[in-house]
């Protein structure tokens, strides 16, 4: 068991992307999903608990060390980074759009925002946060738009089912209005 | 032209004379007369009721009084159609189509369109918003209309009935706004916390798991590439017949020696703009037959395309 867990702390170390439980699978080839995920939370406690600068944290699909949010300052200091570059709000909107009603039109997400969206995508398109994943089978044929992995790692969520859903989000609303 | 049966008619069309009229607005005036007297009409088949017999006060058949104060309609000095069956602005026009009060069939679009132009060209001075509206009112009924010419294998569903509006999307603007809001949190979270980046990871040779880029990216780098190039002074201009077949084997042969090429360098490295096209066309040709795979190892790298192992069973 320990032994497992340290063979994940070396693995996820390696790892620039987060490691996802299949390649875990497939590099531990004899253990049970059941019996890394055991020792991944071990892990986690292990070093959550322990003053160590670094977390355990899944994200993306899969699991990475990230630095506790105390050592912001230090780490930007080294890696040269001013401030971190936030979305407009004008592309956060777009990108919820896209997230929610993904494959989705630009068209779509011009109804729903209710203004021309074009130069939001485009930045959320550089940015990678959103691809183009096809085209619509509508006249026209516009083009589809889905969010990508990094997405996924941006916002800290491990896989869509992350986002709010429909009721969580209906709460936020009438919390909201009283 | 044979009238079809739509399963969304409510009744007879209502058709009112102006003197009829009692409408609130009184400096509005508004002729809306009897579709028969209409040039293209299929109406004639249809029967009216006596102006002064018991309305149907069906829902769906409210007055037009009625129709038309609930339209907020009101007079403007924009622009206005005179139709035998109808005279007004072109958005009372569009509300009572919605309302089933005329029949999008008795319209002629084409004519509306002529006059509209010859107005637009009298005119010295224009009203940019005034005509953009009048531009997607029409495009509005052009629409519903050629959905109501086309020939149907099935009626028009009610639902799908293009004269409806679209459905009312504010439902889902609210719930982005709150997604939007609790992504923005997560941001926020996000932005301070760090994971190692692979700014000094060394890039095995082979067998790397390589993220393929989208078409997207390399037409990017590609028109980033071109403006470049547009930019240089041309000083030489060699005419040169480059077929796409012997520039794919070119490709071919120098991945196959070099083992990787590298996307901007190699289209920068061409002579002319048009070589650099056909390559770029090439690259993209082969990447579709999956011949070669297009990948970037970090964001804002270069792209690399290499030869795929097993190409797809063809000479190269």
């Amino acid at each position: 068991m320990d032994n497992l867990k340290n063979i994940l702390e070396a693995l996820i170390f390696i790892s620039v992307e987060p490691l996802t439980l299949d390649k875990m699978k497939e590099v531990l080839d004899v253990s049970s999903e059941e019996e890394i995920l055991q020792a991944l939370l071990h892990l986690g406690t292990e070093m959550e608990e322990s003053p160590r600068a670094i977390r355990l944290v899944q994200t993306g699909g899969g699991w990475v060390f990230m630095t506790k949010s105390t050592f912001d300052a230090p780490v930007r200091k080294l890696l040269q980074i001013e401030r971190r570059k936030k979305l407009s709000p004008a592309a956060l909107e777009a990108l919820s759009a896209v997230a929610y009603h993904q494959p989705v039109t630009q068209i779509d997400i011009m109804t729903i925002r209710g203004v021309d969206s074009t130069h939001s995508l485009h930045t959320l398109l550089e940015n990678k946060l959103i691809k183009i994943s096809g085209r619509k089978d509508a006249p026209g044929r516009p083009l589809l738009y889905k969010t990508t992995e990094k997405f996924l790692t941006y916002f800290g969520l491990n896989s869509l089912e992350d986002l709010p859903r429909e009721e969580e989000l209906k709460k936020i609303l009438e919390e909201g209005n009283t | 032209m044979a009238r079809r049966e739509y399963p969304h008619e409510e009744g007879p069309l209502e058709i009112f004379r102006t003197e009829e009229r009692d409408f609130p607005n009184e400096e509005a005036p508004l002729e809306l007369l009897d579709g028969r007297e209409g040039e293209e009409l299929g109406a004639a088949d249809r029967e009216f009721p006596d102006k002064d017999g018991p309305r149907n006060e069906a829902p769906g058949t409210a007055s037009l009084e009625a129709a038309v104060s609930e339209s907020g309609w009101s007079e403007k000095d924009g622009y206005r159609i005179k139709l035998d069956i109808f005279e007004g602005p072109l958005d009372l026009l569009l509300f009572l189509i919605k309302k089933k009060k005329i029949e999008i069939q008795n319209i002629p679009l084409a004519l509306i369109t002529r006059e509209y132009l010859d107005y637009l060209h009298e005119r010295e001075h224009i009203n940019l918003d005034r005509e953009a509206e009048f531009l997607l009112m029409a495009a509005l009924l052009i629409y519903i209309k050629s959905q109501f010419l086309l020939p149907r294998e099935q009626p028009i569903e009610p639902d799908i009935d293009p004269r409806k509006e679209r459905p009312d999307r504010t439902g889902d603007y609210e719930r982005v706004r709150v997604v939007s809001a609790v992504l923005r949190d997560k941001e926020e979270e996000q932005s301070t916390i760090w994971r190692r980046t692979a700014l000094n990871a060394p890039l095995p040779e082979q067998d790397l798991d390589l993220v393929e880029v989208s078409l997207f990216d390399l037409a990017e780098s590609f028109f980033a590439m071109m403006k470049r190039k547009q930019s240089a002074p041309q000083k030489i201009i060699k005419v040169k017949e480059i077929s796409v077949a012997d520039k794919t084997k070119e490709i071919i042969l120098a991945l196959q020696t070099k083992g990787y090429l590298d996307f901007l360098e190699y289209l920068d490295a061409q002579e002319t703009l048009e070589e650099a096209l056909v390559a770029f066309f090439c690259l993209l040709e082969l990447i579709k037959a999956r011949r070669v795979m297009a990948v970037q190892e970090q964001l804002f790298n270069t792209i690399k395309v290499w030869l795929r192992k097993e190409p797809a069973g063809e000479d190269a």
